[in-house]
């Protein structure tokens, strides 16, 4: 059996949480409390990332993902003012009997593969691999420079790709 | 860990802390004294000598007052709202640090709250968080204004947390790290004997950028028209009364001393004063005063600057945090470069 | 204070969940915006794999792989939510039942 130590404590705490708020994402019926859900979901995945020796993911992926992203999400949701979805009878039961029925399929066939390989050994924790984040970004800036700068030439694609979907016919 | 270590962690991260709410009514007071002394009015003095018991008055007054939540208003983020401005405001400043190194049983302990390898990325992120408590105080409230005045000011936020965060940058680039203590060890020390090497020199227009950012960051004037109360009632936090209120009041206070606080550090050598060594705990507390002048110094100047400019209509607003501050912070950038590949900094 | 020890299988359960999760919301809800974050879980939970491998064979290459990650959801969600609004400002509805004609 693993030995039980205070970051394994931590991390399975954290990623509770992350499951638990993924859940009541999925769930319930309101758009904004899915969306706040998430945003909770995320920070306690980048708790996990912390603990995995990885904290620039970690500060990225709040200030990106949950502090930018999600909050994207919401102006949307408020701008289209969409309301709470009223639990009715699914217009389309066959697509859902076997939706669930391909989940569960899914499901057991990753937890079989897990089983099945094994737990292949102990992450080391923070502290005794601490994460360099020099190291990292001279990764970035060196051998994956290329993608780096193909990156952002993507996301200066999106930005105008967005602000042409988004703005109203007739417009300047 | 023993119980020397559990002890100074506790009090390097508790010291900041009640250091922080014990300015906040120091900070009220000098807030409506400071305006009246502008407005050439006395401001405050009944209660107390120069009323100073002014702020335990408006304690007491906020906690005396009918705590209510309208109908139809989401409960549960309406009173999550302020919540998350309080909590994202009060934790930004463990990563800040506010003096010199304190010799503690045998070892060197840092005075800063927490001395993580992602410093000033722990801080913004925090004041991505923020952003949530204001759209979901105007969103939740059930109110018209209160929308629109919470989707303005979080769409401030988020357009100046760009200038800021690039500004910022130039003084990581030129640190070649994201601590904030690393930030202060560089700008030690002097240039030619005299001039401090303050990261205001080489980045002038940097500190311009980030400082006027920190305005519209804290929802400050000249940038307050979310909360103005000529505009919108009072924007996000109109239904908002009694204790809740009075958090997003704490909320704003303490995000301004935190931005000084980050000022002073990046941009005006945080404790270092050129030729002052600090040794022993003599020096660390001397060091912490100063820091303590600093920041206070330009707290006094976010109240100047509130009672003097008048405020930016929305759409100036925007325009100069997208057309100009931004384009600005970016030739910061590329001139911090220039001077780090060159080797005039170190 | 926090040591070693973090089972791989531990992580990669997780990320399982948070996986079967997301394809759950995505295939059941009728809420357009709903199955767009689910998608962004699923990414998340691709994320998590990456990482706990990277941390379990000492790499920094999974870090990199994770930042690309996360900056190309950044700009799918952008364009994406465009999408909605522009589809949003025709039909008036974001069920996806009802958004079911290529052309109308």
């Amino acid at each position: 059996m693993d030995p039980v130590t205070a970051s394994r404590l931590l991390f399975d705490a954290a990623a509770g949480l992350a499951i638990l708020f993924a859940c009541v994402m999925v769930v319930h019926r309101h758009p904004v409390k899915s969306v706040l859900a998430l945003v909770v979901s995320f920070f306690a995945l980048a708790v996990t990332y912390v603990l995995l020796s990885a904290p620039l993911i970690a500060a990225v992926q709040v200030i990106v993902y949950a502090g930018a992203i999600l909050v994207l999400f919401l102006f949307v949701l408020m701008l289209l003012n969409v309301p709470e979805e009223i639990r009715q009878k699914s217009g389309r039961p066959i697509h859902q009997t076997l939706s669930a029925a391909a989940i569960l399929v899914f499901a057991v066939a990753l937890l079989a593969t897990l089983r099945a390989h094994g737990s292949p050994g102990a992450v080391p924790g923070s502290p005794s691999a601490p994460a360099d984040i020099r190291a990292v970004a001279r990764l970035l800036f060196s051998e994956h420079l290329l993608s780096f700068e193909a990156l952002s030439i993507l996301l200066l694609a999106a930005l105008v790709g967005s602000f042409c979907l988004a703005r109203r016919e007739g417009s300047s | 860990m023993t119980a020397l270590d559990w002890a100074i962690t506790a009090l390097r991260v508790l010291v900041p802390v009640l250091a922080i709410l014990m300015a906040l009514p120091i900070l009220l007071w000098l807030e409506r004294r400071g305006a009246g002394l502008i407005q050439d009015r006395p401001g405050p003095n009944r209660v107390g000598p120069l009323g100073l018991l002014q702020p335990l008055a408006d304690v007491v007054k906020f906690f005396m007052k009918e705590d209510l939540v309208p109908a139809n208003a989401d409960r549960l983020l309406y009173v999550l709202a302020p919540a998350i401005a309080l909590f994202s405001a009060m934790t930004t400043f463990a990563v800040i640090p506010y003096g010199a190194t304190v010799p503690v049983g045998g070892r060197e302990v840092l005075l800063v709250g927490a001395d993580v390898s992602i410093g000033i990325l722990y801080l913004f992120a925090l004041t991505s968080l923020s952003v949530y408590g204001i759209v979901l105080a105007g969103w939740s409230s059930n109110n018209k204004f209160s929308l629109i005045g919470g989707i303005r000011s979080s769409a401030q936020i988020i357009s100046y947390e760009l200038a800021m965060t690039t500004a910022a940058a130039g003084v990581i680039l030129a640190a070649g790290s994201f601590r904030l203590t690393d930030v202060v060890a560089m700008q030690t020390g002097t240039w030619f004997g005299f001039i401090p090497r303050w990261n205001l020199i080489p980045q002038f227009f940097g500190f311009v950028v980030f400082y006027v950012a920190a305005f519209a960051e804290t929802n400050r004037l000249p940038f307050d028209l979310p909360e103005a109360e000529a505009e919108l009632v009072a924007g996000y936090h109109t239904e908002y009364s009694a204790m809740k209120f009075a958090m997003f009041f704490m909320a704003e206070y303490i995000n301004m001393i935190v931005a000084s606080a980050l000022t002073v550090t990046l941009f005006f050598g945080g404790w270092a004063l050129p030729g002052f060594e600090p040794h022993g705990i003599g020096g660390a507390i001397l060091s912490a005063l100063i820091f303590f002048a600093k920041t206070a110094f330009f707290v006094w100047i976010f109240i100047w600057v509130r009672w003097t400019l008048p405020r930016f209509r929305y759409d100036q607003l925007m325009r100069l945090g997208w057309k100009a501050l931004l384009p600005i912070a970016l030739l910061n950038l590329i001139w911090v470069a220039f001077l780090v590949v060159k080797g005039w900094i170190r | 204070m926090i040591g070693d020890g973090i089972p791989l299988g531990d992580v990669l359960l997780a990320s399982a969940a948070l996986f079967m999760i997301g394809l759950a919301g995505v295939l059941l809800r009728r809420n357009a915006i709903t199955i767009f974050l689910s998608i962004e879980l699923m990414m998340n939970a691709a994320n998590l794999t990456v990482l706990g491998y990277a941390a379990s064979l000492h790499s920094l290459e999974g870090q990199v792989v994770v930042f690309f990650v996360i900056a190309i959801a950044a700009a799918e969600a952008a364009v994406g939510l465009a999408i909605f609004v522009a589809l949003f400002r025709h039909t008036e509805t974001i069920d996806v039942n009802r958004i079911n004609l290529l052309k109308w």
